[in-house]
């Protein structure tokens, strides 16, 4: 579904991916893990194109997206969530989906019927509420919600577009255990039509949820396989997984 | 939910037609004009409020489009002796042409370089009428002539029928605007105001509504233009200069940014205070920067959000959790 091939990107002296490559089919359950700096976050700013690879390519479902600026990529089916909340902060969150939503549906063309008369957005938003576990807080602003239940929303609205490949940005950091084990569950029940890719800090969320995993350093490929495989991995061991994998 | 705020915006609109209404019938005629003049900024301003309120793009070159549509709607008037019913429409089309056009450059750059770009474009276009000899130069055009509206009993040279023309005018751009960013193109663009990056990783194209939605802005405030050409039977580079700029983004901002009835509000205000105070003393100007001052550090959400202080009547909505 989502494919990279030989990504390479450098910041001045600073190699921040260099050839990575990455396939994730149908349905896929992938992790990126690595220390700070490992170039995880700058991969996922080339999946979406925030970023211009210096080399290398991306392929959604087959087509070549390299060229393609984030909007196209999203609208093609291929979103994110963010590392730091980025919302519609003075917007209730009912509406922020019913944006997202309507984003999706590339509703904003009409222009004369009122945003909430269009058939169906808000009860549309408020089952995507339920999905994300958010349907007591609608009518809340967002500005007000306390910062886990804001990381929710940060999946609820790329859950919005229904997308086919959905990267997923540390979904879990500076959460509570508690909040932390709510957002594992909800990343695990998402549904296998779509393929997720998360960077996650978190080893046992890791461990929880992903069927691959992925191991950053320096901005290469260290090591992939699945999570028994790279658990077993002695480069991996030594260089991430430290004392916690002993 | 922003929506529920429709209720306060349509009740305060409904109170300043209302005084528009008892202005026209009880004022004389120095009185009528002036709330000519009051309508026609009042759209001005909320044209502008479509840019700065609902995108979040500070222009401060936006008189360039209320010069070009009354410059438009003079020269197809005297020159090519193009009756209203045609020049009207012409003239809110080449605002509309030129907002389309300086828009697609002025939307790659944001923030800062964004109300450099407006303004540099503003001071050509008042830079160009200032010396175009085909269009008057500093004297500009005068004896626009007045379309004749014996048909439905008016006439423009009757401050009385301006008025309410203009009256009328603003009252149905407001309720067009209204209309039009309360739809999901207007929650577009306040998604757009409240994060570009989030709106354009969840796929929204994010420059064409920019565009979009500058566009709109500079065909209403061709619009206003065409009106403050036809009030004063003359237009002059006075009207696209940058000092008229910063007026209308002040209207905007005193009057409450992304509410429409409040940028209204705030040209009527603007008005009132500079016709009242400059009778009263020569440091007008110092007294009228003091109030505006005192409005935006102690008004949340300008001269509109001093109306949240009433006690409104709550409307209750079966959505609401």
């Amino acid at each position: 579904m989502l494919e990279a091939r030989g990504l390479r990107k450098s910041f001045g002296a600073l190699e921040a991916t260099r050839d990575v490559s990455l396939a994730l089919p149908e349905g896929a359950r992938h992790a990126v893990v690595g220390p700070n700096g490992s170039g995880k976050t700058t991969l996922f700013n080339l999946l979406t194109g925030e970023l211009r690879p210096d080399e290398g390519q991306v392929f959604l479902a087959g087509k070549d997206i390299t060229a393609l600026p984030p909007n196209a990529r999203a609208r093609a089916g291929l979103t994110r969530s963010f590392q730091k909340n980025n919302l519609f902060l003075d917007l209730t969150v009912r509406e922020n989906l019913a944006l997202a939503l309507a984003i999706g549906e590339r509703a904003g063309t009409v222009f004369w019927r009122r945003f909430e008369r269009v058939p169906g957005l808000l009860a549309r938003a408020e089952a995507l509420a339920e999905r994300v576990r958010l349907a007591d807080v609608l009518g809340i602003p967002v500005r007000a919600l306390p910062y886990g239940t804001q990381r929710q929303l940060e999946v609820g609205l790329a859950l919005g577009i229904e997308p086919k490949v959905l990267l997923l940005d540390e979904p879990t950091a500076g959460m509570s255990a508690e909040e932390t084990r709510a957002m594992t569950s909800l990343i695990a029940g998402l549904p296998r039509e779509i393929a997720v890719l998360v960077i996650e800090h978190d080893m046992e969320v890791v461990f929880e949820i992903a069927e691959r995993v992925t191991v950053l350093d320096y901005g290469r490929i260290l090591a992939e396989g699945t999570p028994q495989e790279v658990r077993a991995t002695e480069a991996v061991r030594r260089r991430y997984l430290g004392e916690r994998a002993q | 939910m922003i929506g529920d705020e429709d209720f306060r915006r349509h009740c305060v609109a409904a109170a300043l037609l209302s005084a528009a209404i008892l202005a026209l019938v009880l004022s004389g005629y120095a009185g009528r004009d002036r709330l000519a003049e009051i309508a026609i900024l009042a759209i001005f301003a909320m044209s502008l409020d479509v840019l700065v309120g609902f995108t979040g793009l500070v222009s401060l070159g936006h008189a360039l489009f209320y010069g070009l549509g009354a410059y438009a709607m003079a020269a197809f008037a005297t020159m090519l002796k193009l009756p209203a019913g045609l020049a009207i429409p012409l003239a809110v089309l080449v605002a509309a042409l030129a907002a389309f056009l300086v828009g697609i450059l002025a939307i790659r750059v944001r923030g800062v370089f964004f109300i450099m770009i407006t303004l540099a474009f503003g001071q050509m276009g008042w830079a160009y009428f200032q010396r175009s000899r085909t269009f008057g130069g500093i004297g500009g055009i005068s004896g626009i002539g007045q379309p004749d509206l014996d048909a439905i009993g008016l006439s423009l040279a009757n401050p009385a029928d301006m008025a309410l023309i203009a009256v009328v005018a603003a009252a149905l751009v407001y309720l067009a605007l209204a209309r039009v960013t309360a739809s999901p193109f207007g929650r577009m663009l306040v998604a757009i105001h409240q994060n570009e990056s989030r709106a354009r990783a969840l796929g929204l194209p994010v420059q064409s509504y920019k565009l979009a939605a500058f566009t709109l802005a500079g065909a209403v405030a061709g619009l206003a233009g065409v009106l403050a050409a036809e009030r004063t039977n003359f237009v002059s580079p006075d009207l696209l200069v940058w000092t008229v700029s910063g007026e209308v983004l002040i209207m905007v901002i005193v009057g409450g940014l992304g509410t429409l009835v409040g940028p209204a509000l705030g040209a009527t205000i603007w008005v009132l205070l500079r016709d009242n105070l400059s009778a009263l003393t020569p440091y007008w100007m110092l007294a009228m920067g003091l109030f505006f001052v005192a409005v935006v550090l102690f008004a949340d959400e300008g001269l509109y959000g001093l109306t949240a202080r009433i006690p409104w009547p709550k409307r209750r909505r079966p959505s609401d959790a």
